[in-house]
């Protein structure tokens, strides 16, 4: 895939979502002002909005965008980078607004702290990507499975006391969580 | 397309049988919209037959998906909802997405919307995104009949396969 196929579904796809980006930086930004300084709430808060922001990803949502990019020259697990791109963008960016309100609350933010919400945000991001292509119960496994993602990056850190642990885990999460998008984004038929 | 199958959740469509080589025509008289669609997708290289053989260009889509969609280029029923403001991103848009020239999707963009003058931009974005890919094959799922005149003008000596559940719709393509 080149880097101007890459970019086209990142602007296309941001341009198309940009009011769903809006509201959940704009809530990101709420909740940054108002919550106690702690490490739960930018990673459980933030990777709540990375699971909405990959679930108006969904098939169906922006028809036009599914129907080009299925009918585009590209591998499956290309059209999975392009489009696992643009949530975690998103994603990314609910943390840093989450963190500058944080700042403009006064509250003190760790290196670390924004370096795991951003790690656990884009893994648990990353797993709800899968929740799209699919329907009914599996669905719910999947929302279920990015947020247990994030609730097991935070548990590493606050219980088991182990940074470069969690860190490591969002790694492996978020790279097999990659993969099978692209392998069900090859296998996936749009009837 | 021998024999071509696919299973749905309610039905099996096909089986469908047809030939086209480059710079014919041929128009496909279906018995449902549902199968319509899915004859587009299939003669598409995007939906994978579930029994039968399809080969486009001499390769088979579930082997070779990408060269296929290089040389096929679908143009869906329905309409796209994008006005005249979004012109310009969305021709941006499908050349990234076709690996074409900026400068020259335009300017082909531009050439194309001269010739399908007079019809809904709805109708004729997806069309010209489509033509821009400089494609050797044109699916049209449905098309209004309507528009036959322009679309046959547009697409010139490209094949064209377009499916149809109306009879009228089908002889203003044939």
């Amino acid at each position: 895939m080149t880097a101007r196929a890459l970019f086209g579904v990142l602007q296309a796809r941001l341009y198309a979502q940009r009011r769903v980006v809006l509201s959940t930086c704009a809530g990101a930004l709420v909740a940054g002002l108002i919550a106690p300084a702690s490490l739960a709430g930018p990673v459980l808060f933030c990777s709540l909005l990375g699971i909405v922001l990959a679930l108006s990803q969904s098939p169906g949502v922006h028809p036009h965008l599914d129907r080009c990019e299925q009918s585009a020259p590209l591998f499956g697990r290309e059209l999975a980078r392009g489009k696992a791109l643009v949530p975690c963008i998103a994603a990314a960016l609910t943390v840093l607004v989450y963190m500058t309100g944080q700042l403009l609350g006064g509250a003190p933010i760790p290196p670390l702290t924004l370096l795991i919400a951003l790690g656990s945000t884009v893994a648990g991001t990353l797993v709800a990507l899968s929740a799209t292509m699919r329907r009914g119960v599996l669905r719910a496994l999947y929302v279920l499975l990015a947020a247990a993602t994030s609730l097991v990056a935070f548990a590493l850190v606050e219980v088991g006391r182990s940074v470069p642990g969690a860190l490591a885990f969002c790694a492996v999460v978020a790279f097999l969580a990659l993969r099978q998008y692209g392998e069900t984004l090859a296998r996936y038929d749009p009837i | 397309m021998r024999d071509a199958t696919f299973a749905t959740e309610t039905a099996t469509v096909g089986p469908v049988s047809l030939q086209l080589e480059p710079g014919e025509r041929l128009t496909l008289q279906c018995a449902t919209a549902e199968e319509a669609a899915v004859v587009a997708l299939l003669a598409a290289g995007i939906a994978k037959a579930s029994g039968g053989s399809v080969l486009i260009d001499d390769y088979d889509p579930r082997v070779q998906p990408v060269h296929c969609k290089r040389v096929t280029a679908l143009v869906p029923h329905e309409p796209f909802a994008i006005d005249e403001s979004e012109f310009a991103r969305y021709i941006a848009y499908r050349a990234a997405l076709w690996n074409v020239e900026p400068a020259r999707a335009f300017a082909h963009a531009e050439l194309i919307r001269g010739r399908l003058r007079g019809m809904h931009e709805a109708f004729a974005y997806p069309l010209i995104g489509a033509l821009i890919g400089l494609p050797r094959l044109i699916i049209l799922d449905r098309p209004q009949a309507v528009y036959a005149p322009q679309i046959r003008t547009a697409v010139g000596e490209i094949a064209l396969l377009s499916t149809h559940t109306e009879p009228a719709a089908a002889s203003a393509f044939a």
